[in-house]
């Protein structure tokens, strides 16, 4: 029940929030010195089609008017047309939206087993020379500036190596389209090929991403281990004749993980917000590259758009936290 | 019957040998901007000058350097003697992909579709051809009734691509000319056929057999374009073999740096692509000349064409690039010396304010100018504060007289081969707010422009660009710097690439593996 009223809570905070989300956002691409209309004419219109287009286009009203009628749209479910691509916003996201998530998806799962066995190791181990070395990783594993990494493993891997691929999501242009989840169409589908290249194309910018996220859950679980490894009821435990590793890996792990799994949620957005970058530089045709093309082109209905969704995700995936963080800690659930 | 059968397997071997002789595999091609509407009267930039080259006809077309014009879908034109009226014969039994053989009432509604939707090359048509002028006498026969005489009308025809007027109708919606839809197909007679495309990723293109132009013994069997944003990623894919192309612009540190590779070979040519700041010459102090002159002899010339771009561009003291008729031999242009820049200086009436530069953001030799610029300005008592932002907002600000930045460094390009597309467009006042970013208004020059675009005496019209040249740069209404070199950059085993200044040699069509 109480899990239950925590949902209807989070949701109730929902629509605020991205009311919040698309004013802020409409606001700032208003005050860019850009004008889409004429960006989306090109340089060769007259200012006869420039003018037609803006009334067209509802560029024409005040500002409160415009943003009025922008909620009316998005209430109804309509983000508008690219004015760049000429289609549905719905349309471009909706196919890009399993290119993000499948990278997302799978740089937090690297992350994830990466960062917990590692933080509970260097936490073990405090201060020997394996936490040492671990500590100097995850620092640098913050520091790394996303595209730089991004970079230097293309070359290493890509040029140097040759075992990854340079850039991209998959050899041509994908699987049959079942789910728009490569790896998963592949499967589905038993395209072998397509497999191997989706995983091959996955690797690298999966990894980039991953990085940091993995450096930032290991500092959360070694300082989370520490705290309970030395409290009362671990003590009694030890006492009672518990096998260690028992102690370490039901116990003690889960609830040190607690901190841990709230700072899982958080890494999702920043996830999200790195996507932008790697997705650049990898050409990786998710959100995150549309939002760069959008910006570019103050495509103001696509940034709003991209932001709706992202803002919807990063919502979803929060709750989907607080409710794992409710299994864990059922205090929590309040 | 055993003669019937080997009658048969040769037949059949002979049918069969051009695809062999063909089978050429795919090309595959890196390009540094989206692919995000493949309709070919929706778009006109270079950037996404493949989908149009490689899917869609014209009635003529533009092909090698010195640019030559051809007869593509049409077999011939005349024009009447006043220069209004032309009339275009076309080729009999053109096919468009879907088999429906093309006929002048395709040309016709193409027109009417580029008039009406207003977009793409449309602005070039929409001042001369009025809707519903456009006549088809016979199936075979288009006849163009222009407003008023165009000299520039036959530079400009290729850019009307020709669409399957049946295919598109059945598709539009809403009185929409089918833009949605033709924003994702193809209804063309063109060299390759869409097989696949996503916005996000590119096009693959197969070839189209049955094209009326016919194919030499080699061509590729499919074409490729994605888009890489990367610059040091379609580089490095172009080493690595991923792709076999990329654009013919990269900076020249990176063209160096593929002179290294051995299966990279860089294909050089001059182009027609002209390196300048453009300059608000409608406002004070850049309406006076003596501080446009001031501000012309503050620029290194030399020292930025051979240090910092180490050689790699032609010196183009004017506006027309050098390589084209309309540009004066002789014409000497401005050289950097500061002692006539303060001499210049000292003569200006109105009073001195700092200037801006909006420089084009991620494009180094903009940036690099205006930093060279805002130096020597400086030594001469002129401030320069340089503001970089991304092209759409610096194209946008340039749009609107008030909003725009004193002076832009940035290239104008090949869009049509002819003087006008250079000086006539960037300083006539016929094309402000739209080409004309100068916001100059000089009667003498706009007559010599006009007088230019009347006349179809080719000597009279050379004589003509060439004086609006020298006025132009003279009274230095724009600071001309430099002609681009293209070093169109593929993989070592590709063959025939056929360069234009229009279309950068993305042309695929004559194009082959070794």
């Amino acid at each position: 029940m109480r899990r239950l009223e925590m949902v209807l809570s989070r949701l109730a905070w929902f629509f605020p929030t991205m009311a919040g989300l698309i004013v802020i956002v409409f606001l700032i691409s208003n005050v860019i010195p850009t004008d889409p209309v004429r960006i989306v004419a090109g340089e060769n219109a007259t200012p006869e089609q420039v003018a037609a287009l803006r009334v067209k286009l509802g560029y024409d009203k005040p500002i409160a008017i415009q943003l009025l009628n922008h909620f009316r749209d998005v209430l109804s479910g309509n983000l508008g047309v690219s004015i760049y691509t000429q289609r549905p916003i719905s349309e471009d996201l909706a196919k890009r939206l399993p290119a993000t998530l499948e990278l997302s998806i799978t740089a937090l799962s690297l992350a994830i087993l990466l960062g917990i066995p590692l933080g509970v190791v260097s936490a073990l181990r405090r201060n020997a020379w394996i936490d040492q070395v671990l500590r100097v990783i995850s620092v640098s594993g913050l520091a790394i500036a996303a595209f730089w990494l991004a970079m230097e493993l293309q070359f290493l891997f890509s040029m140097k190596l040759r075992v990854a691929p340079l850039n991209g999501r998959i050899d041509g242009f994908g699987p049959e389209p079942y789910t728009g989840f490569y790896v998963l169409d592949s499967l589905i589908g038993r395209d072998w090929e397509s497999l191997g290249s989706a995983l091959s194309h996955l690797a690298l910018p999966a990894l980039t991403l991953a990085l940091p996220a993995a450096a930032t859950i290991l500092r959360f679980a070694r300082a989370g281990v520490l705290e309970v490894i030395n409290s009362n009821h671990v003590l009694y435990q030890r006492a009672m004749g518990i096998p260690p590793r028992l102690i370490v890996w039901k116990y003690v792990l889960r609830n040190a993980l607690i901190s841990t799994v709230t700072q899982i949620g958080l890494i999702f957005g920043v996830l999200l917000t790195n996507a932008v970058v790697i997705e650049t530089v990898f050409d990786w045709p998710g959100l995150g590259s549309f939002a760069v093309q959008s910006i570019l082109q103050s495509d103001h209905k696509a940034i709003i758009g991209f932001t709706i969704w992202t803002g919807g995700l990063i919502v979803v995936v929060n709750l989907l936290v607080d409710l794992l963080h409710s299994v864990i800690d059922p205090r929590g659930a309040r | 019957m055993k003669r019937t059968v080997i009658g048969l397997i040769a037949a059949l071997a002979a049918a069969a040998a051009p695809a062999v002789a063909l089978a050429q595999g795919k090309y595959v091609h890196a390009n540094n901007s989206g692919y995000d509407n493949l309709d070919p009267h929706a778009i006109y930039d270079v950037g996404r000058a493949a989908s149009r080259i490689n899917f869609y006809d014209g009635l003529y077309r533009w092909v090698d350097n010195p640019p030559k014009l051809i007869p593509w879908l049409a077999e011939s034109h005349t024009a009447s003697a006043d220069g209004k009226t032309w009339t275009f014969k076309l080729k009999q039994g053109v096919k468009f992909h879907d088999g429906s053989e093309m006929t002048a009432d395709d040309v016709v509604y193409s027109i009417e579709r580029m008039l009406a939707t207003k977009k793409g090359a449309s602005s070039l048509f929409i001042p001369i051809i009025d809707p519903g002028s456009t006549k088809a006498p016979d199936k075979y026969t288009v006849v163009f009734n222009l407003k008023e005489a165009s000299a520039i009308f036959m530079s400009t025809v290729p850019e009307i691509l020709i669409v399957n007027a049946k295919l598109v109708k059945a598709n539009e919606k809403d009185g929409d000319w089918g833009q949605a839809w033709l924003a994702k197909n193809v209804a063309s007679t063109g060299s390759y056929k869409l097989k696949r495309y996503d916005p996000a990723i590119g096009f693959v293109g197969e070839r189209f057999k049955e094209h009326f132009a016919g194919w030499g013994p080699k061509a590729f069997d499919e074409i490729e374009f994605r888009t890489v944003l990367e610059t040091n990623t379609r580089v490095q894919g172009l080493i690595k073999g991923d792709f076999q192309g990329t654009d013919g612009y990269l900076p020249y540190d990176q063209i160096l740096r593929l002179k290294q590779e051995k299966n990279v070979q860089i294909l050089e040519q001059e182009s027609m692509r002209v390196f300048y700041f453009s300059v608000h010459n409608g406002r004070p102090p850049l309406n006076d000349v003596h501080f446009r002159r001031a501000l012309a002899y503050a620029f290194d010339y030399d020292g930025f064409i051979n240090d910092i771009l180490k050689g790699a561009v032609a010196r183009n003291p004017g506006p027309n690039p050098n390589n084209l008729w309309g540009a004066p031999k002789d014409l000497k242009g401005f050289a950097f010396d500061l002692e006539k820049a303060k001499a210049e200086l000292a003569q200006v009436k109105e009073p001195i304010r700092p200037i801006t530069i909006g420089a084009l953001a991620g494009f180094s030799e903009s940036e690099q100018s205006a930093t060279l610029l805002q130096n020597a300005a400086k030594k001469v008592g002129i401030e320069i504060k340089i503001e970089s932002a991304p092209w759409q907002v610096i194209q946008s600000r340039m749009q609107d007289r008030e909003k725009n930045y004193d002076l832009v460094p940035l290239w104008k390009s090949t869009y049509y081969v002819d003087p006008n597309n250079w000086v006539g467009e960037l300083y006539g006042s016929r094309y402000l707010n739209t080409r004309n970013y100068s916001y100059n208004n000089d009667p003498e020059l706009d007559k010599w422009i006009n007088d230019a675009l009347a006349t179809n005496d080719q000597a009279k019209r050379q004589e003509l660009y060439e004086k609006a040249a020298r006025k132009v740069t003279d009274e230095a209404m724009g600071i001309f710097v430099y002609n681009t070199k293209w070093y169109g950059p593929y993989a070592a085993n590709v063959v025939g690439i056929r360069f234009c200044p229009i279309g950068s040699g993305q042309d695929m069509r004559w194009a082959s593996f070794k």
